[in-house]
């Protein structure tokens, strides 16, 4: 799965600037149309992708329809919402909410249908934007209109964009270990999951109401990383392996990435000219601090979820061992943990299954049950833990982001 | 930009730093830092007996001790041996991943079982007059009996009592 995100973001990373380029030259609507179709015909090759490497294959290609067209958006969206400044606005808090959104939705489809349904359901969209699009396409080809100004491009906004990587890799980490906590270790079910996450997206909201609030976009970066931090440390210090528990860190997530993600591509957008150019540069700094954020973060928390599920399954043999029940069941118990784990290899097991049937008499069955409860409780002590220190981890990149919002220039927007 | 503008700025950046510390500091004082599987026992440290009055409670610490001096020869936890125990294959892969020999777990296993009486002895749930061919039976049984020892151990104390029980009647008449 990781690889799956990886190519998508690290292609998305790469070819943003230059489709905006080529946007500029031969004009967004044709880029935007075109990209949209791309992204439609390769969402498809997705869906019906039966191999991992062609998945991964038409996620490439669908990355460069979705660079095409989100950059060419930019140059697109002042003409339709009237201003530039509100166009940027937009356009940030169009990416915030998307980023926000993507599990939540994600988690919906692939349990009511399948995962493959998340690219399917993406062609119809696509090519429902793809259509005003081809009219602005059409009048671009008919007038020959386009901007050739590519000489004023203007330097990239290093600090915002800098700053956008290290917050994408915190968010990132924030959304992928967070569904991956949830289902993995906690072993709830895709919708379940998306369920619980969509506390993070109802939270984006409440930032995008402050975001009208506080016109200091650097104060509100600031505020942004400050919460993305402090809600991703509040997951690595969980204190039970309780869904409500997630609630509080989930919001100050979420508005913590609303506020920071549009506060800094405002800046790293504002006063700059041409917008997709720059528009470009914060895709590209987004997309390279997502793939950063998982090919750092991914070995860490695999190997802790490894060492963490070998302590659990260790403590929770212990419990089985130390308790008064009959020896003989108790190494039997001990023999049917063992093989419900190996059956479960390489993930955190629901462990159920290895305590049935139960024993007839009321006393040993008593006993047998509150076994279960203590070595499941160790189980998930142990998948809670394994996440604990990506957490941290990620957390300090939204700190350490701070520095260069704090380099950042003021915007007035 | 006006004053009002920074002013709501810094409040912001205050009420998140506030909002942040509040959170992680509820959570770190629930335990949050401290939720984790619990440590396993060193099997190398002694473990208490704790007064076993049964046949069934005697037979559930010997296990524990035999598990805990096997695993202590051997360098490993108590509990990995104990799922190693369970079934031949999980005794393969033990061996395979700790490259262990069966001789090595055989002696292993004996001087478990042998630490087991000793335990059982210095608890008072098996009398010196047991415990001593006890002590050589098990220095000398091969390594599936020695396993099958530590699995049912209730069984084979039940047996020892029976076989030995009278013999011990019979000491103790003559013995002061």
């Amino acid at each position: 799965m990781t690889w799956v995100l990886v190519s998508f973001n690290l292609v998305m990373a790469l070819a943003a600037v230059p489709a905006a380029l080529v946007a500029r030259r031969f004009g967004p609507g044709r880029t935007a149309a075109i990209g949209l179709a791309v992204f439609a015909g390769a969402g498809l090759a997705c869906g019906l992708a039966d191999e991992l490497s062609t998945l991964i294959l038409a996620r490439c290609i669908q990355a460069l329809g979705g660079a095409a067209a989100v950059t060419a958006a930019l140059e697109l969206l002042p003409a339709t919402v009237g201003s530039e400044q509100r166009a940027t606005t937009i356009w940030a808090a169009a990416g915030a909410t998307g980023a926000a959104l993507g599990p939540a939705l994600g988690g919906i489809l692939t349990e009511l249908v399948s995962w493959q349904s998340i690219f399917l359901l993406q062609v119809p969209v696509a090519l429902a934007a793809a259509v005003p699009i081809f009219a602005v396409a059409k009048h671009e080809a008919a007038t020959g209109i386009v901007s050739t100004e590519l000489r004023r491009t203007g330097r990239p906004h290093l600090w915002a964009n800098l700053a956008l990587a290290m917050v994408s890799a915190a968010i990132a980490a924030a959304l992928f270990l967070l569904v991956l906590l949830l289902i993995e270790g906690w072993r709830l079910s895709p919708i379940e999951a998306a369920i619980v996450v969509s506390a993070m997206p109802l939270a984006a909201l409440l930032g995008g109401k402050l975001t009208t609030l506080v016109p200091d976009a650097r104060a509100r970066a600031a505020a942004g990383a400050i919460l993305v931090s402090g809600g991703l440390a509040g997951l690595a210090f969980l204190p039970k392996a309780t869904i409500v528990l997630t609630l509080p860190p989930q919001i100050l997530v979420g508005i913590g990435l609303s506020l920071v993600l549009s506060a800094l591509t405002e800046t790293a957008l504002g006063g700059r000219a041409p917008q997709a150019i720059h528009g470009g540069w914060t895709i590209s700094a987004r997309h390279a601090g997502v793939v950063i954020g998982l090919l750092a973060l991914t070995p860490i928390f695999t190997a802790e979820i490894d060492q963490q599920r070998h302590d659990a399954i260790n403590a929770g043999i212990a419990v089985i061992l130390d308790s008064p029940i009959n020896p003989l069941l108790k190494l039997d118990l001990a023999e049917r943990v063992s093989e419900r784990l190996e059956e479960e290899k390489g993930k955190v097991p629901t462990i159920g299954p290895a305590f049935e049937p139960l024993p007839d008499d009321p006393g040993e069955r008593s006993e047998v049950q509150q076994l279960q409860g203590e070595l499941q409780d160790q189980l998930d002590r142990g998948a809670t833990h394994a996440f604990s220190t990506s957490f941290v981890l990620a957390a300090l990149l939204g700190l350490i982001a701070l520095f260069p919002i704090a380099l950042s220039k003021e915007v007035e927007l | 930009m006006s004053g009002e503008g920074r002013s709501r700025g810094l409040l912001l950046v205050v009420g998140s730093v506030v909002v942040s510390l509040i959170l992680v500091g509820a959570y770190l004082a629930a335990g949050g830092s401290s939720y984790e599987p619990e440590k396993v026992q060193d099997p190398c440290q002694p473990r208490p007996w704790s007064n076993p009055q049964s046949l069934s409670e005697i037979a559930n610490q010997f296990t524990v001790s035999a598990l805990d001096g096997a695993a202590c020869q051997l360098g490993v936890s108590r509990e990995a041996l104990a799922r190693a125990l369970a079934t031949p294959e999980a005794r393969e892969r033990f061996k395979k991943k700790y490259g262990i020999n069966d001789a090595k777990l055989a002696k292993a296993i004996r001087a478990g079982l042998v630490r087991a009486v000793d335990d059982a002895e210095e608890a008072g749930a098996l009398s010196p007059i047991l415990a001593v061919p006890l002590r050589e039976t098990v220095q000398r049984i091969p390594l599936s009996q020695a396993i099958e020892f530590i699995n049912d151990a209730e069984s084979f104390l039940g047996n020892v009592n029976s076989f030995l029980g009278p013999a011990q009647s019979l000491l103790e008449e003559f013995l002061p």
